[in-house]
């Protein structure tokens, strides 16, 4: 079935790029897994910016520092495979709005999520209509945000939330097969981002909040290196770049808001049972996991009170600014 | 301690709200007390458009991208080549026969790469489909377009005009989407006198391509060109194609060929060796509406002045009355507010002004004189986004 609302491509489809370089891996230089510069309880670091979309009641725009390889990848590009890639998304709030007269009654705000990924967000080309990973997407923002919106305060509204993903992170690295230990761990990345954005374009829409909810992400690895020594311990995490990592055993991403040391929702994924974190660890793989999500939150949440405090600095100068006639 | 009463007065950002129409005559028309220059609600001059910017290569998994902002509309645009093997294309052994030699003789002599050649072949950009613009706006870039849903009455016609465009300008170079192969001869001497057609090409083909047979195409490049409007506060045309020239110039092909012992075309991922598009010319596109100080003109019936109403309206703008005003780069308040919408999409070779594409609807006002200004704006405007676009 073609699509006749959009233009289409070719009728009997395109192929993907293949590079020569990955047929023969064998012969000649054989490339590199990006390496992971940063401490493992160091996070990359965040650009968050309200209020960019001016037709929108909120908005937030987001941006992950991109890793070193990736940076070195751009400053002086030798290869046209890029090595890992940065999250990039805008999140724009459009409400509180009446529902619809069909609408049934509802004495709480209702809150609709819509996370869509950009055709060309991925490695492989996506899709105009939503699949189901985005629309899960959705329902685990939705979750995540439900319990931060004081929704009494708003009977009979509707809130809805976009979220546009730019540039999505990798799954795993390009060059590895996938495996066994192999599950979508970009899209918990792209949740922890969209949440964390999410929760700055509420803010910035004025909506009232428990408090400023933040994602985290931890995961459980074991890198190269381990599994050719032996059994060595698998690492805990914070903030992890799939493709930076030979296997991740689990990961978790929390939304998390500080000031209440509350979790508003949490997904587990991977196996956290037989990951016993050295000697001296005693805690189990799953709380250890928690936790590192949690930190992890924490620090996502000191970028965004500085955006939240931007926005509203603006707010106070718009204000201000038109009291002026008075 | 009373206060006084406070004064029934709004302030502006409500008037405009309650207001629009009176609003922005005001603004057009300040009483001739006031000494007040005509001047829009957003503060620019009608012929002024939003300050512009553009940035290149951000986005990591295409292979061209562009952001660009016209005031406060956004749009992204991201291009990503795909392959598609002529064995796909269900026609392509039919339609071939003659023309690989054609091909293969401007192959040899467009070396130089003069601008004006002609490619017998262009049409294969259109035949195949090979340039595939969509356009989105169901990013929650303004509240009215509801996300998920299927794209807008809008967002197809742009797409389609985006279309409409890439076909018309010919901008992309159907060469530059040609992946070529060299067949090696294998001894016999009869394929080498199969399909061809002129008799000029045996002393040409003898000379230049000896001990090698014909060169024949395995793919072509697709090109799927996805523009996200980010941000909408009117005029998303301009930007939209603001946006998908840059990410155009910014793109790169990496060397693609066909791969005999895996009957599939690889490419090298090389950044040295993948080659920009080389488009052709730069069309600029400027919009324009034109609003209207009779704030019913929109409902009643089109009606075209006669000479008399004419000769009044000219007097009556040589007063300094007028009563209707062309505005460059409208933004979502201004379109909101008018009818008449003007399109014009120029490009300038050798320092002339050449018209790409006029589109005008929804009323009379504009007419040839006037038209002749707006290109006269649309060619200043090119060069301050050619500028705009060389710099990113």
């Amino acid at each position: 079935m073609t699509d006749r609302r959009r233009i289409n491509g070719p009728p009997s489809g395109t192929r993907p790029v293949v590079f020569a370089s990955s047929l023969k891996s064998a012969s000649g230089a054989v490339a590199e897994r990006p390496r992971r510069h940063r401490q493992p309880n160091e996070l990359r670091k965040i650009f968050l910016k309200t209020g960019l979309i001016p037709s929108a009641s909120g908005s937030a725009y987001l941006e992950y520092e991109p890793s070193a390889s990736l940076a070195a990848a751009r400053s002086s590009p030798q290869s046209l495979i890029p090595p890992s890639s940065a999250l990039k998304l805008a999140c724009t709030v459009h409400g509180p709005k009446p529902l619809p007269r069909s609408a049934t009654f509802s004495p709480n705000l209702v809150l609709t999520t819509h996370v869509k990924y950009a055709p060309f967000a991925a490695r492989q080309r996506k899709g105009h209509i939503r699949d189901a990973s985005e629309r899960d997407l959705g329902v685990h923002l939705e979750t995540a945000l439900r319990g931060v919106i004081v929704a009494e305060r708003w009977p009979k509204s509707g809130l809805d939330i976009t979220i546009t993903i730019l540039e999505a992170e990798d799954d795993r690295w390009w060059g590895d097969a996938p495996d066994s230990h192999d599950a979508p761990w970009g899209m918990m990345n792209v949740l922890a981002g969209c949440i964390t954005a999410a929760s700055a374009a509420i803010a910035d829409a004025r909506i009232d909040c428990l408090d400023l909810v933040a994602g985290g992400v931890a995961a459980i690895v074991r890198d190269e290196e381990a599994t050719e020594e032996g059994a060595t311990t698998p690492e805990l995490m914070l903030d992890t770049d799939p493709a930076e990592h030979k296997s991740i055993l689990s990961a978790c991403v929390v939304a998390y808001m500080p000031a209440r040391d509350e979790i508003t929702e949490i997904w587990l994924k991977g196996d956290h049972s037989k990951a016993a974190l050295g000697v001296e660890d005693s805690s189990l793989g799953h709380e250890a996991l928690i936790e590192g999500a949690v930190n992890a939150a924490r620090g996502a949440h000191t970028v965004l009170v500085e955006a939240v405090r931007e926005s509203a600095e603006r707010y106070a100068g718009l204000v201000t600014g038109d009291s002026g006639r008075n | 301690m009373a206060a006084p009463p406070p004064a029934l007065t709004l302030p502006p950002s409500q008037f405009a709200r309650l207001q629009p129409h009176a609003y922005l005559l005001a603004h057009l028309s300040p009483p001739a007390s006031s000494n007040q220059p005509s001047i829009r609600a957003n503060g620019r001059a009608s012929s002024q458009f939003r300050p512009t910017s553009a940035n290149t290569g951000s986005l990591t998994h295409t292979n061209g991208s562009a952001v660009v902002r016209v005031g406060d509309t956004t749009a992204v645009c991201g291009v990503r080549a795909e392959l598609l093997p002529t064995s796909d294309i269900a026609s392509w052994s039919v339609s071939r026969s003659g023309a690989a030699n054609n091909a293969q003789q401007r192959q040899t002599s467009s070396n130089s790469n003069s601008n004006d050649e002609i490619d017998p072949e262009e049409s294969q950009i259109q035949d195949f489909n090979l340039l595939v613009p969509n356009l989105s706006l169901s990013t929650g870039c303004a509240p009215g377009f509801v996300p998920g849903a299927p794209p807008s009455a809008l967002a197809q016609s742009l797409s389609h005009q985006i279309l409409a465009l890439l076909h018309s300008t010919r901008l992309v170079r159907a060469d530059d989407l040609r992946v070529w192969y060299q067949v090696p001869r294998l001894g016999e001497t009869d394929t080498k006198g199969q399909g061809q057609g002129e008799g000029g090409m045996d002393v040409d083909d003898d000379t230049t391509t000896h001990g090698q047979g014909k060169r024949e195409i395995k793919a072509f490049w697709a090109l799927y060109i996805d523009i996200m409007i980010v941000s909408l506060a009117g005029n998303p045309f301009d930007a939209a194609w603001a946006a998908v020239l840059a990410a155009l110039r910014d793109t790169k092909l990496p060397r693609a060929w066909w791969d005999v012992d895996n009957e599939m075309v690889v490419c090298s991922d090389a950044v040295a060796e993948a080659r920009r598009l080389a488009l052709r010319g730069l069309p600029v596109a400027s919009s324009f509406c034109v609003f209207e100080a009779d704030a019913a003109a929109g409902w009643r019936a089109v009606i075209v002045p006669d000479a008399e109403e004419e000769r009044e309206i000219e007097e009556s703008a040589r007063k300094g009355m007028l009563r209707r005003w062309v505005l460059a780069d409208p933004d979502g308040y201004e379109e909101g507010l008018s009818q008449e919408r003007v399109c014009v999409v120029v490009d300038k070779v050798d320092g002339k002004t050449v018209i790409v594409k006029l589109e005008k609807n929804g009323g009379w006002a504009v007419d040839g004189r006037e038209l002749k200004q707006l290109v006269e704006i649309a060619a200043d405007r090119w060069e301050a986004v050619k500028e705009i676009l060389e710099q990113c």
